[in-house]
């Protein structure tokens, strides 16, 4: 190796690796590798058409399902027939809104507490959609 | 006669169960077939993968190792950006599901193989290990609490009973949406091939006339099979994308 040229270059070598090591401290390690960021924003983004409809047609069924099986139970068709599918309803928008709101990649419903990777967000959606 | 000529296409004929090694066990059928086998296939070669990524060691890696550590990466990036630090002890249950559907799709592509996720029994199996997974560990690390999920905050008391009922149900289609969005997508995505396959094996055999017009439908051939390499990988990450979230659900139930 040739030697430095500059005096400052000696210095800079140790003060490099000081760096280093504090920065390997601040973030024990990088979960988004470079290299991922942008094909996962394109997938992340078709993944998310590809969920949407069979979130919402998934919520009907399973709310259809329940009803017939009370009804079936209890004998009181078509009464909680109406009442779930109609929930299920619902609830497929629900999951849909879910789904498709600013903060998809983290339920919107639930937030990480004490994770130390948290980018600053815009405060969580105000739940009276439903009202 | 003349239509001895034309095959008889059938496009679900691909997805038949056909036992190959018949096996009685206490009296039930545990017999190998061709889903089990590739299921085998599958899960040798996601071992052969890792193994062979995991024996170098090489300060340059190699082809496969390097495929081995994008795929560790790319996973241990998505568990932690979408359910946290503390769910990386979940790590390998995500890994383990993405690289074995990612590898059943593809080895699905290999012609006369079969394709194992394309049988709802599979997709659902699956899908309900994660919502089992989800249930247990959200009852273990919050108790009672974790019915908080079920319970948004700021919701007026008279619309309560109405919103925890929507979200139990949402809860509930969980499962089902997530397996047969995986099956659906394989199922169709194989039956269209197979009919464009066919149209083209149909043309070809039909007369000199038509024998032109087959390349129209080999093109489409052509195009859906780059489609569904991505559907293929798609499918891989959105189920396990979907594990993450639900399992970020089962460890911060509360909001």
């Amino acid at each position: 190796m040739p030697a430095p040229r500059d005096p400052d270059d000696a210095n800079l070598a140790p003060r490099r690796a000081a760096l280093r090591e504090a920065l390997a401290k601040l973030q024990p390690n990088d979960p988004t590798p470079p290299r991922a960021g942008q094909p996962s924003a394109d997938a992340s983004g078709m993944s998310l058409g590809l969920r949407a409809s069979s979130e919402f047609i998934a919520a009907i069924i399973v709310g259809a399902l329940i009803g017939w099986g009370l009804d079936h139970v209890l004998g009181t068709s078509p009464a909680f027939s109406i009442i779930f599918f109609l929930l299920g309803v619902a609830a497929g928008v629900w999951n849909v809104i879910r789904a498709t709101s600013p903060k998809s990649s983290i339920s919107p419903l639930s937030k990480p507490q004490a994770s130390a990777k948290d980018t600053p967000q815009t405060p969580r959606m105000a739940d009276d959609d439903e009202d | 006669m003349a239509t001895e000529a034309v095959p008889a296409i059938n496009p679900i004929e691909q997805f038949a169960i056909s036992k190959l090694v018949p096996l009685q066990l206490f009296g039930s059928d545990v017999s190998l077939t061709n889903s089990a086998l590739f299921m085998l296939v599958s899960v040798g070669l996601v071992c052969a993968l890792m193994l062979a990524a995991g024996a170098g060691g090489a300060g340059i890696p190699g082809r496969l190792q390097s495929a081995g550590e994008m795929a560790y990466e790319f996973i241990a990036g998505m568990v932690r950006q979408s359910a946290g630090e503390q769910a990386m002890k979940f790590f390998p249950l995500v890994f383990s599901l993405f690289m074995f559907i990612l590898v059943c799709n593809l080895v699905g592509f290999v012609p006369y193989s079969f394709t194992v996720t394309s049988h709802i029994i599979v997709t659902v199996s699956l899908a309900l290990i994660v919502f089992f997974t989800v249930i247990i560990v959200g009852l273990y690390e919050n108790g009672l609490g974790f019915f908080k999920l079920f319970v948004p905050s700021g919701v007026p008391i008279y619309i309560l009973p109405l919103v925890v009922a929507i979200e139990i149900i949402s809860f509930l289609s969980r499962p089902l949406s997530h397996s047969v969005r995986l099956f659906a997508n394989m199922l169709a995505g194989h039956i269209t091939l197979n009919v464009f396959g066919g149209f083209c094996v149909m043309l070809l055999g039909a007369g000199a006339a038509t024998k032109a017009i087959a390349i129209l439908p080999f093109a489409m051939t052509i195009g859906l099979d780059a489609l569904e390499l991505l559907v293929a990988f798609l499918q891989a990450y959105v189920f396990a994308m979907l594990t993450c979230m639900y399992l970020n659900d089962a460890l911060h139930p509360g909001h």
